[in-house]
């Protein structure tokens, strides 16, 4: 009789126990929240990265943000957000945004080439090549979009390419007739020591149908795949991802290659405002570099070095070359800077 | 036999009666806990919004909330593509805010800015709601009805919270639920200055 009341006991405490780990919140509190923000054009590869690092750290949640590259950084030193890693896709806003109070070091590991992206379906698709681009998107019916510039940095680099090619054809006319004309107000273009100074107007408007300016990326794609634009101003591997066509621009004007940094250096963008206090309006043509860092405030900097040094191996290399981003080998600014179990692993910049 | 299982019989039932009870008791706090919210006591929001325009207007959030307001559906999406909204916003008309000091016209841009630093300008169309929108499903453009840019208070029936730019945010809203690029929604407004365009 004893022996039957305290197995039902047993049986009911048990039930009362599952019930409990049943019912009662249930969370990952117990992994460590590592939190990386990125700059847009790395979801695809960000994305495989965190499942890779995850499944290799599984005390580790990954908490991934995309943003503009310098939203990223501002959400650090101007919104104060936790932020343990961080990478852009222009190496030179670490410097200028985060030190010394906020970085002392940066670790290049990708780069990246502006091309014409089109589809099939493109008007001249057949037709248009790396010598035409320029002159068939000035014909009549043809569509094309870029991001705007002062949301975008792939805007300003469209802007960029759009200037560099006047010295590489030896056509002065190439940005007026496939940029400027299309806008009211308009640009202004001013030339200082062989440096060419685009100024923006405020509102950057288009006059006709024939270009569409979007806040980046996500619409412009939108755009390409309904038909609604011809060709795209984009990044290499965001066309790449998305398994659209398009022109390999000649590296004198596609901002991809060191060896000409000094032909990118002579356009200047003048944005038409200052949409973040913590950065001026002027960018400068240079070569494209991904980077990525770790805050000197990052809560789980252990973790966090892991993160980086997991992006900048064999493994991370992989990753890149399989979501279509070029690579290049992890270089530092300050390698004295580097958390130790880094350094090994990277080359200096030579300046 | 028949008295000894009636007396095991007799002390089940009230072990049993009470570890069904304890069940019920962890269930129902269970639930509680998962969707009861946490009780805040409501505050007072100290926030003034500047307005610059042929003079200079400093409102209190309570003087705000005393205007007459507008509500309308609306969301956006960021950099990458992640879907907000879309919500149901009540706040005050950009437009009706610059009358407060002297109006617009197509000479004008308004300049909206945060305390963060982040600035956004509009031209005057755009303060009459002249936006690309977006379907919410698939980010594709679609067309529109009449839309309005408010500065938004009130976000699906609540202050806005911190995280959304509490207490202001620029919103573009209209009758329909469609979306509209992120960089647009400034948040924690603080300063409204209209200004002549200085490209004519």
């Amino acid at each position: 009789m004893i022996r039957t009341t305290h197995r039902v006991a047993v049986i009911i405490i048990v039930a009362v126990v599952v019930s409990m780990a049943i019912l009662l919140p249930h969370n990952d509190e117990d992994k460590t929240k590592l939190k990386v923000f990125y700059a847009g054009s790395l979801i695809v590869l960000f994305e495989e990265i965190e499942k890779e690092f995850e499944s290799k750290h599984p005390d580790v949640d990954v908490q991934m943000e995309g943003h503009g590259s310098i939203q990223v950084i501002r959400h650090l030193t101007d919104i104060h957000d936790e932020v343990d890693v961080l990478a852009v896709a222009d190496h030179a806003l670490i410097p200028d945004m985060m030190y010394p109070e906020y970085a002392d070091w940066y670790i290049t590991f990708a780069t990246n080439e502006m091309v014409i992206a089109h589809t099939d379906e493109s008007k001249y698709a057949d037709e248009i090549t790396p010598e035409n681009w320029y002159e068939i998107l000035t014909r009549p019916g043809v569509k094309f979009g870029f991001s705007n510039p002062t949301l975008d940095s792939c805007g300003y680099r469209a802007l960029m390419v759009s200037q560099l090619a006047e010295s590489y054809y030896n056509n002065q006319t190439i940005f007026d007739n496939v940029i400027a004309c299309n806008f009211n107000p308009t640009f202004e273009t001013t030339t200082h020591n062989n440096t060419s100074i685009i100024i923006m107007p405020e509102i950057l408007k288009p006059e006709t149908k024939k270009v569409a300016i979007r806040g980046g990326s996500v619409q412009l794609l939108a755009l390409l795949d309904s038909g609604g634009i011809d060709y795209a101003f984009q990044y290499k591997s965001v066309a790449q991802q998305h398994g659209l066509r398009f022109v390999d621009l000649p590296p004198e004007i596609d901002l991809s290659s060191t060896e000409h940094e000094d032909t990118y250096n002579r356009v200047i963008i003048q944005l038409g405002f200052q949409r973040f206090a913590s950065v001026g309006t002027e960018r400068v043509g240079k070569p494209i570099f991904y980077a990525i860092t770790i805050s000197k405030n990052a809560l789980h900097p252990e973790q966090a070095v892991e993160f980086v040094k997991f992006v900048i191996s064999k493994d991370g290399q992989r990753l890149l070359q399989e979501t279509k981003q070029p690579s290049v080998p992890p270089m530092t600014d300050n390698p004295n800077n580097l958390p130790e179990e880094l350094r090994f692993m990277v080359m200096e910049i030579d300046e | 036999m028949k008295e000894k299982g009636n007396k095991s019989s007799t002390r089940l039932f009230p072990v049993t009666g009470m570890a069904v009870v304890c069940i019920c008791i962890l269930t129902v706090v269970a639930g509680c806990i998962a969707t009861h919210p946490s009780a805040e006591p409501e505050e007072t929001i100290d926030w003034n919004l500047t307005l610059v325009g042929n003079k200079e207007t400093v409102l209190t959030f309570d003087e705000i909330r005393t205007m007459p307001s507008y509500t309308g559906h609306g969301g956006f999406f960021t950099t990458v593509g992640i879907v907000n909204g879309p919500f149901k916003c009540k706040g005050i008309p950009l437009e009706e805010l610059c009358d407060l000091v002297g109006g617009i016209d197509e000479s004008n841009t308004v300049w909206v800015s945060a305390p963060d630093g982040y600035m956004m300008v509009f031209d005057y169309d755009q303060i009459k709601g002249d936006f690309n929108t977006f379907n919410p499903e698939n980010l594709r453009e679609v067309p529109h009805g009449k839309l309005t840019m408010i500065l938004e208070y009130e976000q699906d029936g609540e202050i806005l919270p911190e995280n959304d730019g509490r207490p202001y945010r620029i919103a573009i809203v209209g009758k329909e639920e469609l979306l509209t690029e992120g960089s647009y929604w400034v948040k924690w407004v603080d300063k409204i200055e209209i200004r002549t365009s200085s490209n004519g």
